[in-house]
């Protein structure tokens, strides 16, 4: 019954968001990934493949079980529960983990000057967790030192993708990143047209982690966002807007700019993901919005051809700070439209939006359309038990799926 | 005297020119050890050489090598003999190294292995004379699964003798609660209540209800929070009555009767803040008019009570949203 953590607003957005599979998918990918692209990406994964056989020596046909020091030591500590004979028979379970001679005199004299040269033979390795150690170390070597976080930008401009990965990490890790001077290098090399695109993403990704973005910076990595030529790089930028978004706005109130252009972009770019991204980052901050916001949602709710953009859009207006409008938007948009999943997003909506004020509207909805009459009646039974916030209704509900929206895409 | 004084100054001399020449010496020296790099070989893990490497690496200056240190022994648990694990930690008394071994073996129920590995590291939080060791392998425990695991263990851990000990138990069933079950996971939240009411250290029963998500609580534990509100001590107050502002729906009239009833015969203002803030919260809009006719009891408390009708008039339909909300009028005031 553990789950994983969430924080309270990604769980609001994770359970009441039906979420495309596409989205999913690229969700799961960290920027770092994302950088290696496609091909890289399936390399990766073959060369961790063919590395299985030597992380799980036993494992190899033929391999004696005695031989091996390793199973030993498993076949020991199984004694208490089954028996050597029994622990013999038994395929190793865990991978083998690697202890390195010498780490420590690495760890004690190594320098920024010969930290790549050093971390060469470890990182051809590929054990997971020395490459977390280069990463930590790595961060401590560049430490809040504007002038080491540019000179491993600088390497960073040619190195292969996997020591691309591990440089990034290292400078993400460190106070100096945030520094204003990395923070315009990270953008000029991810808008520097000269690179390739996946280089790009892995710098524009690191821009999610800056307290805000100045409005020229902001300006040029929105028309960089909703550019169809940016790919994967526009939807990494596109996530960094809205992550430096809701830092922003916990410290200052305002996301306006923010909302301003992922609105933009969800409006302008001809590429349905990042459509979608936007609008999802848009939520990201829970940012009350204004007239103006409410507007553009009820024109991308009549508008937009992506049934998963105008799911979206249904849960971003319910942040409107007029109600009465909110609710009148949603009727309007039930009323048009004929997919069932976006229904059932205006419909639960609505109850984010307005609470119990909700009612009527969504009473009309159920007329409408009777596939929401057990919904309506759920809701209005939650609301008449003195149940006052929409978190409690959406747990109260016998389902969070009623209409079968939340895998349609797999 | 004067000869002892000329020798004096002699030896000074000879001294002050070899530590002028010292840095030189050792600095022509160095760019050949500096970029001579280590000869890494990769080898398999065993208990003792891993100890030793860690016992070594607790004086690196690095974090990031030692909790690379701290990692490469919990990952390598599972490879490891459990009896050679075990033994390390019976016999260590150190509680850094305690700890790590802990860990370690912790790792190993967690990865469904023995689940007398865990027992052995709660047997030494709950019996090893040395507070310090009780408090290691508590937080060894922390973020896993040993609030299912381990029956009562909390609260006999959160009775213990050193307030050291305590407090950690109290940040094991916040964070656990918090981290492993995401809040929403009731008998995780029955345990924290249950062991709450079990201690007799006011600071431990407010840090865990003051933290703690009863969303999916039981009506016993309902009515456990319920006898806090009657607690001699204010913290102990506040936080039963933060923790009733969560309740399950089929909780929320009757924890806003307490909290009503209770409000006028509070003395502590700070308690009061907490009963406005629950009562608000188990309301929403509809607590306003409630609000108001509290107004009148406590005139130090009416600008609290406005800006909770100001914000709940809002009709924001998330309690985060209105927290925030309040938050920043407070800042803004």
């Amino acid at each position: 019954m553990r789950t994983a953590p969430s924080s309270h607003s990604d769980s609001s957005a994770k359970t009441s968001t039906g979420r495309p599979s596409w989205l999913a998918r690229v969700a799961a990918l960290s920027g770092a990934t994302i950088l290696l692209g496609g091909a890289a990406m399936i390399a990766c994964g073959l060369a961790d493949e063919e590395q299985s056989p030597e992380t799980h020596p036993a494992a190899a046909p033929g391999a004696p079980a005695a031989a091996d020091p390793h199973q030993k030591a498993s076949t020991t500590g199984h004694t208490g529960q089954g028996g050597p004979a029994q622990a013999e028979e038994k395929p190793p379970r865990f991978a083998r983990t690697l202890c390195w001679e010498e780490l420590e005199r690495f760890n004690e004299t190594v320098t920024l000057e010969t930290f790549r040269e050093w971390a060469a033979p470890l990182m051809a390795v590929k054990d997971p967790i020395v490459l977390d150690y280069l990463k930590g170390r790595l961060s401590e070597l560049i430490g809040n030192d504007q002038g080491r976080a540019l000179e491993v930008l600088e390497w960073s401009r040619e190195a292969s993708p996997a020591e691309f990965k591990l440089l990034m990490a290292g400078l993400r890790g460190s106070q100096a990143l945030v520094l204003p001077k990395v923070a315009a290098q990270l953008t000029s090399l991810g808008l520097d047209e000269r690179m390739d695109l996946g280089r790009r993403a892995g710098f524009l990704d690191e821009l999610q982690r800056m307290p805000q973005l100045e409005p020229a910076a902001l300006e040029r990595l929105a028309q960089f966002a909703k550019d169809p030529a940016s790919g994967e790089a526009g939807w990494v930028t596109t996530r960094a807007i809205g992550r430096v978004m809701k830092e922003d706005f916990e410290r200052t109130g305002n996301a306006k700019p923010y909302l301003d252009k992922l609105f933009a972009i969800a409006t302008e770019t001809p590429d349905e993901p990042v459509r979608y991204l936007a609008l999802e980052m848009g939520m990201h901050a829970d940012a009350p919005l204004d007239a103006a916001a409410t507007e553009k949602l009820a024109k991308i709710l009549a508008t937009e051809g992506s049934e998963d953009v105008r799911q979206v859009a249904a849960h971003d207006l319910s942040l409107a700070q007029d109600k009465a409008r909110a609710l009148q938007i949603y009727a309007q948009a039930f009323a048009a439209e004929k997919d069932l999943c976006v229904r059932w997003a205006l419909f639960r909506f609505a109850a984010r939006a307005a609470g119990k004020d909700a009612l009527p509207v969504m009473a009309d909805m159920a007329m409408t359309d009777p596939r929401f009459q057990g919904n309506y009646h759920d809701i209005s039974r939650l609301y008449a038990s003195g149940v006052v916030d929409f978190d409690r209704i959406w747990f109260g509900l016998p389902s969070q799926d009623p209409h079968g929206c939340l895998d349609r895409h797999e | 005297m004067t000869r002892l004084l000329l020798r004096m100054n002699v030896l000074s001399t000879l001294t002050l020119a070899l530590s002028l020449l010292a840095p030189a010496l050792v600095s022509a020296g160095q760019p050949a050890s500096q970029a001579e790099a280590p000869a890494l070989r990769a080898g398999t893990c065993s208990v003792q050489g891993l100890m030793d490497q860690i016992r070594r690496g607790l004086n690196s200056k690095s974090q990031a090598y030692k909790l690379y240190l701290r990692t490469l022994l919990r990952e390598s648990a599972v490879n490891l003999p459990l009896s050679e694990l075990q033994a390390a930690f019976d016999r260590e008394y150190d509680p850094v190294m305690a700890e790590h071994l802990a860990a370690a073996l912790v790792a190993r129920t967690e990865r469904d292995l023995e689940p007398e590995a865990m027992q052995a590291v709660a047997q030494r939080a709950l019996a090893d004379r040395d507070p310090a060791i009780r408090a290691a392998s508590i937080r060894a425990l922390r973020r896993t699964g040993a609030l299912e695991r381990s029956g009562d263990l909390f609260e006999r851990l959160v009775r213990d003798p050193s307030p050291e000990v305590r407090k950690e138990a109290a940040t094991n069933l916040v964070e656990d609660n918090l981290n492993v079950y995401g809040g929403r996971h009731g008998p995780a939240a029955d345990a924290a209540v249950a062991a709450a009411m079990a201690s007799s250290d006011p600071k431990v029963t407010a840090q865990v209800l003051g933290n703690l998500m009863t969303g999916e609580i039981s009506s016993e534990s309902v009515r456990k929070l319920q006898q806090l509100l009657g607690s001699a001590s204010a913290e102990v107050r506040a936080a039963a009555t933060t923790a009733l502002g969560g309740v399950p729906a089929a909780e929320m009239a009757s924890a806003r009767e307490s909290l009503l009833s209770m409000y006028r015969g509070e003395r502590d203002s700070e308690v009061r803040k907490a009963i406005l803030a629950s009562i608000a919260r188990l309301g929403f809009s509809s607590a306003v008019p409630e609000l108001q006719r509290l107004r009148g009891i406590d005139p130090s408390l009416a600008p609290e009570i406005d800006s909770w009708i100001r914000v709940l008039n809002m009709n924001l339909q998330e309690w985060s949203l209105i927290l925030r909300e309040k938050q920043r009028l407070q800042q803004a005031r």
